[in-house]
């Protein structure tokens, strides 16, 4: 099959699914009202409440949800074939996927932007809160750690990326500075920026790592573990708009970018898929269901999603219209990312050997590797373009991880400041992150903490899905579209978050570790299942939830059936 | 203008917008809320009796109420809503 006929079916099925089927549900089920002011025009505090205009949201949308996630999990679940891949990732998105992002935005906007924690306080009850924000706290953990080992395997693999890296830094610290402190123009310093940026690309193709601090230190996952949490250590510690604001600010323009040539490359060069379609259902890293589904997070769904669309999007946006292109139609252009990384695996190598032996180094030298390819059709050289591959897969997992360890800090504060005043201290709770993180990473099995991360991601997708239907079913309104999608994804995440505790804590038991590969993989283990029992007592608090408000319905509707009669 | 020339300039001027919101907003919104943020711990200092704290507002800082009283509902809001962990990532 030709990559193009790919994106085409992908864009057939954005169209689709926006025009007909997200068109249908805003106006005839929740009925998006142009008139009703949102809460940023009531409340416009200028702090959380900032009516925004729609295309800036859907930037700024996509920015957030936009991490590493859709571009590993297809690079990882090309093994079951790039057919139920390429199904998972067109069917997700199209059932599941923007029902999430767009429906977690509109009921956040209907309950005067209440974030999930107040949802579920009022949807289902202060024991929900309470667990979700546990729940919440082990789900970000396992992103740090997932994306952790992403940033490692790739500055490991890639003897370029670090110095790219470097300079992307300074270009980032330099950019904070020019703003804030010098107030220079802003069209100079991007450009200024961007070149350093870019500069650091070139350099690290003349300088790789391993020509400047030895094989055995380019190749150290300690040394670049420790780095990747120095680095989210300083973006949660340090004032924001120094490091983390402007690092992602220019990284945002390298990350766009990339994309931008990379996709106009896959249609000059429309290479056809050179793995199989099908592999089968049960294949050395599992079993196509329940884990495939988890291994394709944020192409399909993602519970990280839910999150942006109620904390962030929801407060922002200035008509009720606004939601379904921003929610919704972003979901859409994330699924388009997915395809071009199912794209890249899918292509790049002659033959499954080729695939096999490079998917040992990691998914990230893979992307690379694809965005080089891709490039190079527009004629940049291959070793700049796998530098920039690099640097870009870099990005996409340390801005979510830096934004992760941050939250962790102020949720250690939060959580535990009662018991111990030190737990206060900002460099404490950003401590015992990055620890908790590094130890995921240094010690967590990769295949086994991808999977675990997936089926969070996707159980927090699950109930988040449990909430808009408790709140669609509170207001009266047919809940069907959210209801099934959230059975499929409680079950399937559940199996995966099961079977995958198990068969870890099968490896940690049998005695082949030691020490802390004891202790992290057993961390790993009981987290898993952890999460399972979490999101189970959840489960059970939305059923009673759900069972309270149909017969609050049933008696509305029983003495009136009784007076028609 | 003509009708093509308005459309033109309505998806440039929207694709300005996706890369502003991808790449500036957050940063113009971090200003936006620091800025706002001291103006609320401000108004809390002086006039913090509104909401309960035993701050009795001076001579002097009763004549700044003039300009605060635009404020007073948001601020209001503001530190009287309920907050969690989540409103963190907001």
């Amino acid at each position: 099959m030709n990559s193009v006929f790919v994106l085409i079916l992908g864009f057939l099925v954005a169209f689709i699914g926006y025009r007909f089927y997200a068109r249908y549900v805003d106006q005839k089920i929740i009925k998006a009202d142009p008139n009703k002011a949102t809460p940023a025009k009531m409340y416009m505090d200028g702090v959380e409440f900032m009516p925004t205009s729609k295309n800036i949201l859907f930037g700024y949308q996509f920015k957030s949800i936009a991490g590493a996630a859709p571009i590993i999990g297809p690079i990882i679940a090309i093994q079951w074939g790039w057919l139920p891949a390429l199904i998972w990732i067109l069917g997700g998105a199209l059932f599941i996927g923007w029902v999430q992002d767009y429906s977690s935005a509109m009921v956040a906007m209907r309950n005067d932007g209440a974030s999930f924690g107040g949802l579920s306080h009022k949807l289902v009850s202060p024991r929900a809160r309470i667990i979700l924000l546990a729940f919440i706290y082990f789900y970000l953990l396992l992103i740090a750690g997932a994306f952790g080992n992403v940033v490692v395997s790739t500055a490991v693999g890639l003897k370029a990326a670090p110095m790219a890296w470097l300079f992307l830094t300074i270009a980032g610290l330099l950019a904070g500075q020019m703003i804030y402190r010098w107030r220079k123009d802003i069209l100079l310093t991007t450009l200024v920026a961007v070149v350093i940026a870019l500069g650091g690309i070139v350099l690290g193709k003349f300088f790789p790592s391993n020509s400047i601090i030895g094989d055995n230190l380019a190749g150290s996952r300690v040394l670049w573990a420790i780095i990747a949490f120095a680095f989210c250590y300083f973006a949660a510690v340090l004032p924001i708009w120094r490091f983390a604001l402007p690092i992602n600010y220019v990284a945002s323009y390298i990350v766009f970018l990339g994309l931008f040539f990379g996709i106009i490359g896959v249609f000059i060069l429309h290479p056809n898929f050179t793995l199989p379609a099908f592999t089968g259902f049960n294949i050395k890293i599992g079993w196509l269901w329940p884990i495939m589904f988890v291994t394709i997070a944020c192409g399909a769904i993602s519970g990280w999603h839910s999150i942006v669309s109620s904390s962030g999007t929801a407060r922002q946006l200035e008509n009720e219209l606004d939601a379904l292109p921003v929610g919704g139609g972003v979901m859409f252009v994330e699924m388009m990312l997915a395809l071009f990384a199912l794209i890249i695996a899918g292509t790049l190598y002659s033959s499954s050997a080729g695939y096999s032996e490079a998917i040992v180094k990691g998914p990230g030298v893979i992307f690379a590797a694809g965005v080089a390819q891709f490039l190079g059709a527009l004629g940049l050289p291959a070793e700049f373009g796998s530098a920039y591959g690099s640097v870009m897969m870099i990005i996409l997992a340390i801005t979510i991880m830096q934004l992760v360890v941050r939250f962790m800090r102020i949720a250690t504060s939060e959580l535990l400041s009662d018991v111990h005043p030190i737990f206060r201290n900002a460099h404490v709770g950003t401590l015992i992150a990055s620890i908790l993180g590094f130890i995921l990473v240094y010690y967590g099995w990769w295949q086994y903490l991808w999977v675990l991360f997936g089926g969070a991601n996707q159980l927090m997708a699950s109930l988040a899905l449990m909430m808009i239907t408790i709140w669609l079913i509170s207001e009266g309104k047919p809940s069907a579209w959210t209801f099934y999608p959230m059975i499929f994804m409680f079950v399937t995440t559940i199996a995966a978050l099961i079977l995958t505790s198990i068969n870890l804590l099968k490896k940690v038991f049998s005695g082949a570790l030691k020490g802390e590969a004891f202790v992290g993989n057993l961390l790993m283990g009981l987290m898993g299942f952890f999460l399972v029992i979490a999101a189970l007592i959840l489960a059970w608090e939305g059923v009673k939830a759900i069972n309270k408000y149909r017969n609050l319905k049933a008696q509305k509707v029983g003495p009136a059936a009784a007076v028609n009669a | 203008m003509t009708e093509d020339e308005k459309k033109k300039n309505k998806f440039f001027q929207a694709v300005k917008e996706f890369v502003y919101g991808m790449a500036a907003h957050d940063s113009a919104r971090f200003a936006l809320k620091s800025r706002a943020s001291m103006e609320h711990l401000f108004i809390l200092i002086t006039m913090g009796d509104m909401l309960g704290v035993p701050i009795l507002p001076p001579y002097y800082s009763l004549r700044l109420l003039p300009y605060v009283v635009p404020q007073i509902s948001t601020w209001k809001r503001r530190m009287l809503r309920e907050k969690d962990l989540t409103d963190a990532l907001a």
